[in-house]
């Protein structure tokens, strides 16, 4: 286990969770990782904290005994539009999943999780907060040995450099700014072609097809334009092996 | 009730249609012969139409065969008591065929009974005992392991202790898979709703391979999907699952290294994938049975709840495909699936981008 604090000053992290046993969990787990925890077993109580606490960062579970977590979200991002938000989901439904994303969670993570799986989201999450910029002095953005020059809107991969079109480059913008994260389909439609294009998901798919094709060393493969299938896209930038 | 009387209209139906034979035939043909024209006739209503009918078709066959076709001069005492002894064995034939038949559908539905009742019994039997030890048995490994923990903490060395944790962590993830192939299976037999859009092909193979990113290294993968195969319409989330099934059974299968070898090409109105590897292939005799539900291909050593290619066939049969397995005969397990495109994919010439690039 790594210790954040150098990085992370102590993070606090509103819980809302019904269960007692996961809440231990990760009290146990987030104390170890020197976060500091609040913990809310209600939608109602939930919202009393983030309101009393200001926490830096939510992880709320969907299935609240009182009401849906989901109004968790819409209530917070009526007032704050950058406190981040990490959903815990048993629910296999894809659909709930999009929904509390597009109502402004950052992220999610399946239940039964990997406790490794939940830090890692939490890091990403909080660094939102913070909005880190991860381009060097020089405008590139790393991938591994991919270099993405967001300025001359080109990648160099395997040494060759090719040109990004106007609606590739948009594409990989809006993900390097939620580099870790899942983008829904309709926020990265959104960005793109803007709102009034929100339902045409292939045209989407097609772009990250060739997208990919121009990045990834194996396309079919893909090391960092991930497939969230039903739900979106994630640029995974950091890498277990 | 609309049944019942289209029953016995074809009952009156007959009668006409043996009158109007007898009547074209009566100059040219004795008597008793005409007679065999109405027992023809009942004969036919008594093995198509219920008790009622039939019984109608011989007493109306047997008045319309007197008022036709005897001639007139005959005696009334000799009439009345052959028209008696022709409608007796009429309305004979006519009852002990009708309670012939019914009494042979009833018992052909009792031996259906139950035949369902032992298939569904068996079908109880096999999700019990499969429920039983797939999950019982991590959960032994769990609960043992956890209160070992608990009773013996002060005797235990680091080493025990990262032993038993590891235990309780890797078949709570085994107890996870079988829960979720349970339910999967159970969501996709009470009538799953399949959400068809177009995707490419090669996104939704892309995606199942990442999620063995660890289990895969040091066995080659090759994807073989033709660029101009763009787009098929199916549910992403579901195909996805397909993949994940035969990788997840390649990497349980197969021995560290073994090659795989996923490949699609477009056959006219539908695309045949063939996921091959170089493994030991399926036990022989058994690729009929592969894609049944609960059905172990294999016994010892790799655990599981048999429902991974039995989601896939309900996943491929819902988007009107087929997948078949066989074992090729220099070895090795291939996995073929066919599915339809599902119409003509969208037009993407708008993509072009062109000037606005």
């Amino acid at each position: 286990m790594t210790t954040q604090t150098a990085t992370e000053p102590r993070a606090e992290i509103l819980l809302i969770e019904d269960d007692a046993e996961i809440r231990r969990v990760l009290r146990t787990t987030l104390g170890a990782e020197c976060y500091r925890m609040r913990e809310a077993a209600s939608v109602a109580e939930g919202l009393q904290q983030v309101h009393a606490r200001q926490p830096d960062l939510i992880v709320l579970d969907l299935g609240l005994p009182d009401a849906d977590g989901i109004e968790v979200i819409h209530s917070v991002r009526k007032w704050n539009r950058n406190l981040p938000i990490l959903v815990l989901s048993v629910r296999a439904n894809e659909r709930d999943k999009i929904l509390a994303l597009d109502a402004g969670a950052d992220d999610f993570v399946n239940k039964p999780f990997a406790v490794g799986e939940l830090l890692a989201r939490l890091r990403v999450a909080i660094r939102r907060g913070t909005s880190v910029h991860r381009e060097d002095a020089e405008g590139i953005f790393h991938l591994g040995d991919i270099a993405i020059d967001l300025s001359k809107r080109c990648v160099v991969a395997n040494g060759q450099e090719t040109h990004l079109t106007r609606i590739e480059f948009k594409l990989l913008q809006a993900l390097i700014r939620h580099a870790d994260q899942v983008v829904t389909h309709g926020q990265l439609l959104n960005e793109a072609w803007g709102p009034n294009h929100t339902e045409q998901t292939h045209y989407l798919r097609v772009y990250m097809v060739q997208l990919r094709r121009k990045l990834e060393a194996d396309p079919a493969r893909p090391r960092y334009l991930r497939t969230e299938p039903g739900i979106g896209y994630r640029l995974v930038t950091e890498h277990s092996d | 009730m609309v049944k019942k009387f289209t029953q016995y209209f074809g009952s009156i139906a007959i009668v006409v249609l043996c009158t109007l034979v007898a009547v074209a035939l009566r100059s040219r043909i004795e008597i008793t012969s005409l007679a065999m024209i109405y027992i023809f006739g009942v004969l036919v209503a008594s093995v198509r139409y219920n008790r009622g009918a039939a019984v109608l078709n011989a007493v109306l066959g047997v008045t319309t065969f007197f008022y036709f076709c005897v001639p007139v001069h005959d005696s009334f005492v000799m009439e009345d008591s052959s028209y008696l002894i022709t409608l007796s064995a009429m309305l004979a034939v006519a009852l002990v065929i009708t309670g012939l038949l019914d009494r042979m559908r009833a018992q052909s539905d009792k031996v259906r009974d139950a035949e369902l009742r032992i298939r569904s019994e068996s079908m109880k039997n096999s999700l019990l005992s499969a429920v039983s030890h797939d999950i019982k048995t991590p959960l032994a490994a769990i609960y043992g392991a956890a209160t070992s923990f608990l009773e013996e903490e002060d005797r235990l060395d680091r080493a025990e202790v990262r032993g038993l944790i590891g235990g309780i962590a890797a078949e709570a993830e085994r107890l996870n898979r079988v829960v979720t192939n349970i339910l999967e299976m159970t969501r996709l037999e009470s009538g799953v709703e399949v959400r068809k859009d177009w995707y490419p092909l090669e996104e939704i193979i892309g995606a199942a391979l990442s999620r063995f990113e660890p289990a895969l290294n040091g066995r080659p993968v090759t994807v073989k999907i033709p660029r101009d195969l763009s787009l098929v319409c199916v549910d992403d989330v579901l195909l996805e699952q397909v993949f994940v099934n035969l990788v997840d059974n390649f990497v349980k299968y197969t021995d560290p290294g073994t090659p795989l070898l996923i490949d699609a090409v477009r056959s006219g109105e539908s695309i045949s994938i063939i996921v091959q590897d170089k493994g030991r292939g399926f036990p022989s005799g058994s690729e009929e049975r592969l894609f049944e539900k609960f059905f172990r291909g294999q016994t010892s050593g790799v655990r599981g709840v048999g429902l991974g290619l039995a989601i896939c066939r309900a996943i491929v049969n819902a988007h009107h495909g087929t997948i078949k397995a066989r074992t090729m005969p220099e070895g090795g397990a291939l996995v073929s699936i066919n599915l339809p495109i599902g119409g003509s994919p969208p037009d993407l010439t708008e993509l072009a981008e062109g000037s606005t690039a």
